[in-house]
């Protein structure tokens, strides 16, 4: 028999412009936790949907047990005993916990459901696994942490093997990390074998046995944890990039332009700060950095400062004036300029010409408004403008259905719009997501030029890359806080990574 | 990117395209039903519903008139499209706008005689958009879907319109309301004198070109305005409105109103046209408001394309009536618009297709041209 | 009228209202609870009544004292008719991702003209006229017993008890079985569904075409004690189901609580001149007509917040994305 349960043998899964997965092996041994590391973006989603029949690769095979399977739906992925429990539970909020674990493998009689053997196995395999649920409560009445052990009795219910955990500690709290981590190692010890996904290098050190790390689609290699550091580690993580280099003289900041106290978000579904009491600064003529692994509060802070979300406890300043409370379009006309993070969401009505993109927030003022009547040619004058200065390529030009446009454009419209507003404050977020070489570093250049224009710029990133060479200063956010409060110049990569994953912090001062 | 000039890649000619097939499946389905229930003179019914609109001058003069109430009904069900809502709720706002124009023509004779329509009109116009404003009011403020809350209205419009019928301006004898005094009925323009046959005048009037009119200043709202601007953004994408400062919930509450608004007029202008009918006192929802739905469908919401999709609709009413001597129930008309109906809810799906489509064979093209370009280079 | 003779005949006259509304709002119970939204139950009932009293016309025996067996299989023919319409229905809504809104308008556009057609083809008049000896004079022994035998088992209907045996049924498919627990899953959370092997358009489908059978066999149950002929409307009864079924919070025994609830107000609303205290009252009856209506649009405002609406209801489900 083979040493390999699963193996995942050259997988190559290409997108429309992408190549998620290029060329990558996995070898899970059985009864191990073993660790896939990787940043965002890096491939892990793919490569495990690929295991759990949700995508086809292209090119490779995998093996269980050294044979070949293949693997076509989550049927299949069942069949073989491979389980998942995925970053958004799948789970019916109004049925009982007892429901959900039987959903799909429901033992009847006479058509009837049968419950109560059901539930005598669940609460079995509770007890063995110390996976304290309450088998008659409702979904929506419970935790997240106890709705996660319903997901992972739902697959030892299925007596699956293989079991896969998808960022499984990024809702939960502390004391339920630490709870997962040893409910984690009673698996492993009773001969399951796990595959974890994460990119928090703690938990990778406390659980696993051993890791593989993607980085941008690649395979970069499969350690054993126990012979490595965690700085070695967060280097094969980040990796030594070749270098966007960003042609920047140092910062000369002046006043405070933008400043928040105690900013809170409560979560309405589970009730956790996911912003918890942020305060902040921001001055002319810098740029401040909010880095951080996704989903650690970066969207619900900036969407309680512009007022897409209401805050539930805190204050936030602009140019020196409370604006908590103030409108959307209050903001948008005193000062705030806001490059959202989603902009198909929420950034270009894509269904609209670009031009009219192009005035989202300002077709109202005298300049394109004249008596309810909106000026269309000076509105399409202004698109032509800015359509040229900012160098965006688009087929008609201002008549041009946003829709149609690529991502680069879309975005450089979007950076083109709120730069040309003349904000005091450019609030940027994840700016260069998803685009070409060519446009982040246009972007960047962009946004080098308006700091030195005097302006504050508060830029919420993902890429460590783009941290570091346009920050002048780093506020590290971890789980809702600011952790750290870093120089750029004075820090590595592999530090800020430390910090990032929480396994450092420094107050702020 | 640079378009090629192919109609095909131009949006608004796909969507008339998948409008267009909507039709003309709803027409074959139509000459199916008559050859199956009578294959002898299936073909001229056929041929009587395709031509009755305009057989004679009278014809096309009736046609004007049923198009009148439907233009309107449609302008409101796609006036809230445009909003991104669905304003099943058009029949309850016409009944009620019907009732207030028709009071003030009964009971307001002390007014001069073009205020007194005018007023009538008005009168109409706020009364549906306060039936309009309901269901708006709670979609933005309570978060009830608008379907059924139109639904409801439709109900509580048609009962409450009985209710008034009966205690303000009730014709017993014919058991509905009385008829608008002469000076609120709505000017003939010499239709009369124009759409006759053999000295039967049709009842076409200035109702039309009223919903002419008011089509076309939709469609500037919606097109030239500041207040379009904000509408249409809300209906295409709500965060994005949002995230642009414009505030959701008075949008959908404006489009409400004035889609209420807009059939209420309907309601008006069907009765005071002066033809004779009163409000019918009848548990009955009131089939225009439901009529106006195919009619915005097909038009894909575009106040334009309603003036015509709605005259379309009334020619094809009328061309039910002529049919009428074949021995072929009218109720035909109504299958064919259901059938049109159903299949403009797939004309996203039309469109779609068309879109790959066109996909592919751009592609093919561009990779074909590489090939050669490649072949070239070797 | 003496005051026990009035209450049996206000309780005999709303079971006629209530019973159609509640086969009706369960059918429409199972399509939402797989996640389809059905607006089409008006048109659905329309065209189930149409054919079962066809059926009646064409088939029955107009000198018999009493066809019980007659009106099983006209039942039995609306059921299957309603199937036939729902599955239009269900192909727009779920192979074709269509605006679910907009399909049922169309059927319910279709339904009354469609039966309107047939009718004048066939009769060459629009009223389709039935026998109607479907009433049960007495049932053996439980007729007999006081108050409640007067009232529910004399003159009375063997479509009433279809009507609770069809409610008891649904409850028990809907919560005891492992269709019923796939089909609420379904509804709620179809990727869920998906995730544990659950084949969602097929659920979705079978959600549907129930919806379809019980609101065929709600128009012809809707029809049959109120009247003598078929006139192609069943008076906005569909819609008044789907009152009945949010009124209800898609629970099965809220539903009939709603469905008797709706019934006492169209009984009041039809009979209140012969109801002594409401006669002196003399409110119009077309303020009772639309108490239901305003009822449901209050009890939407004060729950839309926490509603028990399935939570997928109404949204296509794609296979693709996940």
């Amino acid at each position: 028999m083979s040493e390999y349960i699963i193996e995942m043998c050259n997988i190559t899964k290409e997108f429309p412009g992408i190549i998620a997965n290029d060329d990558i092996t996995l070898q899970l041994k059985r009864g191990e936790i073993h660790a896939l590391l990787g940043e965002n973006g890096a491939g892990k989603s793919t490569l495990m949907s690929v295991l759990f029949g949700l995508y086809q690769p292209e090119k490779g095979v995998i093996r269980k047990n050294g044979e070949e399977v293949r693997i076509k739906d989550p049927n299949d992925a069942n069949a073989l005993g491979i389980g998942m429990v995925h970053q958004h539970f799948k789970l019916v909020h109004n049925f009982t916990v007892l429901q959900n674990i039987v959903l799909g493998m429901e033992t009847t009689q006479n058509g009837f459901l049968k419950m109560d053997e059901a539930q005598k196995k669940v609460m079995a395999l509770s007890e063995q696994y110390g996976l304290r649920v309450d088998p008659d409560a409702l979904i929506e009445d419970i935790t997240v942490g106890m709705q996660q052990r319903v997901e992972i009795l739902k697959m030892l219910y299925r007596d699956n093997e293989i079991l896969i955990f998808d960022e499984p500690t990024a809702v939960l709290t502390p004391q339920e990390i630490e709870e997962l981590m040893k409910i984690m190692k009673d698996l492993a010890a009773e001969g399951k074998s796990i595959l974890f996904i994460t990119h928090k290098l703690n938990e990778i050190k406390e659980v696993a046995d051993r890791c593989t790390v993607l980085r941008k689609g690649k395979y970069i290699g499969t350690i054993s944890v126990s012979g490595v550091t965690k700085e070695e580690m967060s280097e094969m993580m980040v990796g030594r990039k070749v270098e966007l280099k960003v042609d920047k003289g140092p910062a000369h900041p002046t006043d405070v332009v933008f400043e928040t106290e105690g900013l809170t978000v409560v979560n309405k579904e589970h009730g956790k700060k996911v912003v918890n009491n942020v305060s902040l600064k921001v001055r002319r003529g810098e740029i401040v950095c909010v880095a951080g692994i996704d989903g650690n509060g970066q969207t619900e802070l900036v969407q309680a400062i512009t007022g897409l979300m209401k805050p539930d406890s805190g204050s936030v300043k602009l140019k020196g004036e409370d604006v908590t409370r103030a409108s959307i379009r209050y903001k948008n006309t005193h000062g705030l300029g806001h490059i959202p993070e989603d902009r198909h969401k929420h950034g270009l009505v894509l269904d609209y010409p670009l031009a009219y993109n192009l005035v989202l927030q300002s077709y109202f003022e005298p300049a394109y408004c004249s008596g309810g009547f909106l000026r269309y040619d000076k509105i399409f004058q202004y698109g032509d403008k800015l359509i040229e200065k900012y160098d965006i390529r688009s087929g008609q030009g201002g008549r041009t259905i946003a829709r149609s446009m690529s991502g680069g454009n879309q975005q450089k419209a979007i950076v083109a719009r709120e730069i040309d507003r003349d904000p005091d404050l450019l609030i940027a977020v994840q700016p260069t997501r998803g685009l070409d070489v060519g446009a982040i570093e246009y972007i960047h250049h962009q946004l080098v030029a308006e700091r030195d224009n005097g302006k504050g710029i508060l830029l919420v990133s993902l890429e460590l890359d783009e941290v570091m060479n346009l920050a002048d200063r780093i506020l590290v956010i971890y789980e809702g806080e600011i952790v750290a409060e870093l120089d750029p110049r004075a820090v590595t990569v592999q530090e800020l990574g430390l910090y990032m994953a929480g396994s450092k912090r420094k107050a702020v001062g | 990117m640079k378009t090629n000039g192919n109609l095909l890649d131009r949006q608004g000619f796909r969507n008339a395209l998948a409008s267009v097939l909507a039709i003309l499946i709803g027409m074959l389905v139509g000459l199916i039903i008559l050859l199956i229930s009578n294959p002898a003179k299936a073909l001229p019914g056929f041929w009587a519903i395709a031509t009755g609109g305009v057989a004679n001058r009278k014809n096309m003069g009736q046609v004007l008139y049923y198009a009148t109430p439907i233009v309107m009904t449609g302008l409101s069900v796609g006036f809230a499209k445009k909003t991104g809502l669905f304003n099943i709720g058009a029949s309850g706002q016409y009944i009620m706008g019907a009732f207030a124009a028709v009071l003030v023509g009964v009971k307001c004779t002390f007014l001069p005689a073009g205020l007194q329509c005018l007023a009538a009109i008005l009168a109409a116009a706020l009364t549906g958009a306060l039936w309009g404003c309901v269901p708006g009011l709670l979609k933005a403020y309570c978060n009830i879907n608008e379907v059924i809350a139109c639904i409801m209205m439709n109900y509580i419009g048609m009962s409450t319109a009985n209710l008034l019928v009966r205690k303000f301006i009730f014709d017993r004898a014919k058991n509905q309301s009385l008829q608008p005094a002469a000076s609120a009925v709505l000017p003939k323009l010499g239709f009369d004198k124009l759409f006759v046959d053999g000295g039967a005048p049709s009842s076409a009037n200035a109702g039309f070109l009223v919903a002419v009119v008011l089509g076309v200043a939709v469609w500037v709202i919606l097109e030239k305005t500041r207040l379009g601007f904000e509408l249409k953004a809300c209906g295409y994408n709500r965060d994005a409105a949002k995230y642009a400062g414009i505030s959701d919930k008075k949008n959908i509450l404006l489009a409400m109103v004035f889609a209420g608004g807009l059939a209420g007029i309907g309601g008006a202008l069907y009765y005071l046209s002066g033809a004779g009918s009163g409000i019918p006192v009848l548990d009955v929802l009131a089939a225009e408001g439901f009529n106006g739905i195919p009619v915005a469908l097909l038009g894909m919401s575009n106040p334009i394309a309603i003036i015509f999709t709605g005259t379309f609709m009334a020619y094809l009413t009328q061309g039910g009536l002529s049919m009428q001597t074949f021995g072929f129930p009218t109720q035909i008309v109504d299958i064919i618009s259901s059938v049109i109906i159903y299949f403009a809810a797939f004309a996203l799906f039309f469109s779609q297709t068309i879109e790959k489509f066109r996909h592919r064979q751009v592609e093919k093209r561009r990779a074909a041209a590489q090939t050669e370009k490649g072949g070239e280079a070797q | 009228m003496s005051g026990l003779n009035l209450v049996i005949f206000i309780v005999q006259q709303m079971m006629s209202f209530s019973v159609p509304l509640l086969i009706v709002a369960l059918g429409g119970l199972f399509a939402e609870r797989s996640g389809i939204v059905n607006i089409a139950l008006d048109g659905t009932m329309i065209i189930g009544a149409f054919t079962g009293i066809m059926f009646l016309h064409l088939f029955q025996n107009p000198e018999a004292a009493s066809e019980q067996g007659m009106l099983l299989l006209a039942l039995l023919v609306s059921a299957v008719t309603g199937v036939m319409v729902s599955l239009v229905h269900a192909y727009a809504s779920i192979n074709m991702k269509a605006d679910q809104t907009i399909s049922g308008t169309a059927i319910n556009v279709f339904a009354p003209a469609i039966s309107i057609f047939v009718a004048r083809l066939v009769l060459g008049v629009q009223q389709v006229p039935f026998a109607n000896h479907f009433a049960i004079d007495k049932v053996p022994v439980l007729g007999d017993i006081p108050v409640i035998g007067p009232m529910f088992f004399q003159k009375c209907y063997l479509t009433t008890y279809i009507g609770f045996l069809i409610l008891a049924v649904a409850a028990v498919v809907l919560y005891k079985t492992r269709f019923g627990l796939r089909l609420r899953a379904c509804g709620e959370h179809p990727q869920a569904a998906d995730s544990v092997g659950i084949n969602v358009y097929r659920m979705r489908y079978a959600g549907t075409l129930i919806s379809g059978a019980l609101a065929g066999i709600g128009g012809l149950v809707f029809v049959i004690p109120t009247s003598t002929n078929f006139n192609a409307t069943v008076s906005g009864y569909g819609f008044l189901a789907l009152a009945v079924l949010i009124f209800g919070q898609w629970k099965p025994g809220r539903i009939l609580f709603a469905a008797l609830f709706f019934g006492l107000m169209k009984t009041i609303a039809a009979t209140y001149s012969v109801i002594p205290g409401l006669v002196a009252l003399n409110i119009p009856s077309d303020i009772y007509k639309m108490i239901p209506y305003i009822a449901t649009l209050v009890v939407l405002a004060f729950t839309a917040r926490n509603s028990q609406a399935p939570r997928a209801e109404g949204i296509p489900y794609d296979k693709g994305e996940r």
